[in-house]
């Protein structure tokens, strides 16, 4: 596990999409943490210090594991950046199915105009 | 553990999950470019909700739903959600203007 400043996560993040389009899958998980041990959180409980919280991004590819941890401060930096990777690199999706039922919709008139000229 | 097949009631769940327990809620988002697929999972160890689509117009809502869990989680569970719908507001704002001016 390899904890990484937010821009070279991302610039990571995009290789691990890249290559992972033939075969395999990319998981990203968010979660909230302090990025401390429990023993480290209780103590700092103990000694009544605030606990600071920060959002944990964990991304793998099955065989690499890479991180980021993004606080308060610049997650809509981290966001807007991670919703464009994530825009360019998710296109194997289904686009909208409006479109097929058009397609569907032609398919029929086109079999609906082929049956009158059969008859 | 059961899909949802709402994205509504997956989003008001989730964020309910995550409001019970911040500190032991996940989010994951998997993403299989071969197979065309996109599953979410949020889970805190004890109930886990899931939600699967092969559409990117799900996609789209996902971005959504990734803002709403990085303000969450980046500033704390008791932020003013209001922040994040309150800029939504703002860009649809100037739109309906701009079709008012036009008609």
């Amino acid at each position: 596990m390899v904890l990484l400043q937010p821009d070279p996560f991302l610039n990571e993040l995009t290789s691990m999409f890249e290559r992972s389009t033939g075969t395999g899958s990319v998981w990203v998980t968010l979660k909230r943490s302090s990025l401390k041990s429990k023993a480290q959180r209780n103590k700092m409980k103990t000694a009544e210090q605030p606990i600071e919280y920060r959002c944990l991004v964990r991304a793998t590819n099955g065989k690499k594991t890479i991180s980021t941890s993004v606080g308060a401060k610049d997650h809509q930096r981290f966001q807007a950046s991670y919703a464009t990777i994530l825009k360019a690199h998710m296109t194997a999706l289904k686009k909208r199915e409006r479109k097929d039922r058009k397609k569907a919709a032609e398919d029929k008139k086109e079999g609906g105009s082929k049956k009158p000229k059969r008859a | 553990m059961v899909y949802v097949t709402s994205w509504d009631e997956f989003v008001e769940r989730t964020v309910q999950l995550f409001r019970a327990s911040p500190e032991s809620t996940r989010y994951c988002m998997k993403y299989r470019h071969c197979d065309g697929k996109l599953v979410l999972k949020v889970t805190d160890n004890k109930e886990c909700l899931k939600f699967k689509t092969d559409q990117a117009q799900e996609a789209k809502k996902m971005e959504k739903l990734n803002n709403i869990f990085f303000t969450l989680m980046a500033r704390g569970p008791d932020v003013d959600m209001s922040e994040i719908t309150g800029k939504e507001q703002i860009e649809s704002q100037p739109a309906k203007k701009g079709r008012g001016r036009k008609q």
